[in-house]
């Protein structure tokens, strides 16, 4: 978070005599605002604004910070947060020049001597304030964008792809909502081989609770291929297997630094051709956000928010697919209902509920939200073992 | 002395009479019907609100009221009765999906486009004029389509401070799409006003340095946008529609839906009456709920359409 008088080297308009001026009406910090995720506490981020002059003090200094501790080493996650809110307040996260009435700012510049140069300055603030939010597009520009960029990946299971006319679209969040061994995992599984095989995409699978199985990933991808030679067979699957990435992660703060590397390499593009990553399941991130909510205090769902918009916004932006599952709890009258709360529920763009028949081998799914669709559209599906 | 004597005198008589000021004000900024809302007389200058569950038809009818606003209102002779204006769209959910936009666009341009070629079809009973008219139909709806498509203005906001800085760079951008495209903005519409509700409700700061600084909380962050949209409608009069999801779970399932059928539009200076039985806790500061005007619940009721 850079003080105005970083923003001095870059725009010389913004000098002492500007920066005196604004301390007097309480603006000591420019527009220079870190994600969301670090107004709650300050993990190592790269701001996402491009002034390249400027943009190196605080990356510096969130690195140096970064130092400081390791994630990993930290067990308890009381004692993670603790530590993040005590490194936060030491950052000054202030977004003056935003809170301030800008007008009422000019007309204080007015009855100063070097009025003309001050109103330059506030000019100058103005339009590094335009740089700072995404760009306006009309309707034909993101029917373009829609249309080139965010297709319709097919999960390879048919009911599914049936429901959804076509399977999981990119730059959409999805969630599968399902009882226990109701077929969650398995459905993302077989996303995750039908997406690494027959689409060519890298998939990064973050596993919450172990259950990522790479044999029964082959499993999937033996299915549906013909037999054919042992040796071109072998190297096939390991090509296929090698653009699955696979985490373990055990709480939010974890997903959230694996989440913010992903968003650096996509950034930087890294990606070599053959991989660039298309698929992104968190199995499961009602595991992760349920131990944070409750407890009277607005951190959990704030986390929660803050874990939803960043899934979205890489969806939106590198056109990932992303699945999340979650679980259900008890509700009025016995019904169960997807946990997570009413705050979740604005965030997916489309919910499916899973159930599974005991004993066999057959799957029910069901719309329970989608952007254009109806709800309580169902359909079924087998897994074969 | 005359002069400060007539100036008094000037100052009490009337200006203009009530019915005058009626007719002046009614030409001036007329009621807009748009076809959801078409029962809730609107004018620029409202601020709605529209309130509901997750999975209510709030975002639907933005975009049926956006599809109203950018048709024109007569086109090659089709008559569409649309309000022929630029609509701006800050979508703060991240969840907009520019094909129902699309769809229900292009189904709005052929509904009309072929109820008046059968009209003409009934009417001049002329086969060369039909083919005529089939074979220009294409092209003609994509023309309106692609003007209709440019006319809707979207940005995307991923935290507050995104949607602040948007909304103070927002005057000099309405000014320039007005340029450019000649018309005026007439509607703003901002998908879930409550997104980052949580968010800047954790984020409560220390104040560091000089106490006359602000520090960015919920209640700085909801007066800044009360301002700016408040400074915004002085210089471009426009109808704001704002949607808000309820945070917390309604706990009257069964009499929520019960009321929300009789439920029709409520002012919100009337929220305290005891006789409306709210199905939902009203989680905004006051800032925001005293300059809303209109209130709409919107919920599913299974049955019929109710608004």
């Amino acid at each position: 978070m850079a003080p105005l008088k970083y923003l001095e080297q870059e725009y010389p308009i913004l000098d002492s005599n500007f920066q005196n001026f604004c301390a007097t009406h309480g603006i000591f910090s420019g527009p220079f605002p870190p994600s969301n995720f670090s107004r709650i506490y300050s993990p190592i981020l790269t701001p996402s604004f491009t002034f390249l002059g400027v943009r190196f003090a605080p990356i510096l200094l969130l690195f140096w910070r970064c130092s400081l501790f390791d994630c990993s080493e930290l067990k308890d996650t009381r004692r993670k947060h603790m530590k993040f809110r005590a490194l936060h307040k030491k950052t000054e996260d202030q977004e003056d020049l935003l809170l301030h009435d800008l007008h009422v700012l000019v007309a204080f510049a007015e009855q100063q001597s070097t009025s003309e140069r001050l109103k330059q300055g506030i000019t100058q603030v103005l339009s590094i304030i335009d740089g700072q939010h995404q760009p306006w597009l009309n309707g034909m520009e993101l029917l373009e964008d829609a249309q080139l960029n965010k297709h319709v990946l097919s999960t390879g299971c048919e009911g599914i792809d049936l429901l959804l006319e076509g399977g999981l679209r990119m730059g959409q969040l999805t969630e599968l909502v399902g009882a226990s061994s109701s077929g969650k995992t398995q459905v993302c599984l077989l996303a995750t081989s039908n997406v690494a095989k027959k689409h060519m995409g890298g998939v990064v699978y973050l596993d919450t609770g172990n259950s990522f199985s790479p044999q029964r990933v082959i499993d999937f991808i033996r299915q549906n291929s013909d037999p054919a030679i042992d040796q071109a067979k072998h190297r096939i699957l390991q090509k296929v297997m090698n653009r699955i990435l696979c985490h373990s992660v055990f709480d939010i703060f974890t997903m959230f630094d694996v989440l913010h590397q992903l968003e650096v390499n996509l950034r930087s593009q890294m990606q070599k051709g053959d991989c660039q990553v298309r698929l992104l399941i968190v199995d499961s991130i009602s595991s992760l956000v349920t131990p944070i909510l409750g407890g009277g205090g607005s951190q959990g769902h704030a986390l929660m928010a803050s874990a939803g918009f960043l899934l979205k916004k890489l969806a939106h932006e590198h056109n990932l697919v992303v699945l999340v599952t979650n679980h259900t709890v008890g509700g009025e009258g016995g019904i169960s209902k997807p946990a997570l709360g009413e705050s979740w529920k604005s965030i997916p763009h489309v919910r499916l509920r899973l159930s599974h028949d005991q004993g066999s081998s057959i799957y029910n799914v069901s719309v329970f939200k989608h952007p254009s669709m109806v709800s309580g559209k169902a359909a079924r599906f087998t897994i074969y073992d | 002395m005359e002069e400060v004597v007539a100036s008094p005198r000037e100052w009490i008589d009337r200006n203009e009479s009530a019915k005058t000021m009626l007719a002046r004000v009614l030409t001036a900024r007329p009621l807009l019907l748009l076809p959801p809302l078409h029962r809730v007389p609107l004018r620029v200058g409202n601020v709605v609100e529209l309130v509901g569950t997750s999975p209510s038809a709030k975002t639907h009818i933005l975009i049926q009221a956006a599809v109203s606003c950018v048709l024109p209102k007569e086109w090659n002779g089709v008559h569409y009765g649309g309000l022929d204006r630029l609509v701006m769209f800050i979508d703060l959910d991240c969840r907009f999906d520019i094909l129902r936009l699309s769809k229900m666009l292009k189904h709005r341009i052929n509904g009309e486009s072929n109820g008046s070629l059968k009209k003409i079809d009934q009417e001049h009973m002329d086969f060369d004029l039909w083919n005529n008219d089939t074979k220009k139909s294409p092209t003609y709806d994509e023309e309106l389509y692609s003007l209709c498509m440019r006319r809707f203005l979207f940005i995307r906001c991923y935290d507050s401070f995104q949607f602040l800085a948007t909304l103070k760079t927002l005057n000099y951008r309405i000014r320039k799409e007005q340029e450019l495209h000649g018309i005026s903005v007439h509607i703003l519409m901002i998908d879930s006003i409550g997104a980052f509700h949580w968010i800047d409700r954790a984020s409560t700061f220390m104040p560091l340095g000089a106490t006359n600084r602000k520090t960015p909380s919920l209640q700085t962050v909801s007066e800044t946008v009360v301002q700016e949209i408040r400074k915004l409608l002085l210089l471009h009069p426009m109808l704001v529609i704002a949607t808000k999801a309820t945070i917390f779970g309604d706990r009257y399932s069964m009499e929520t839906k019960r009321n929300l059928g009789k439920l029709d539009t409520s002012n919100s200076r009337s929220m305290s009456s005891t006789s409306l039985q709210l199905p939902y806790r009203e989680y905004m500061p006051s800032v925001w709920q005293t300059f809303v005007t209109h209130r709409v619940l919107v919920g599913a009721s299974g049955l019929e359409f109710s608004l």
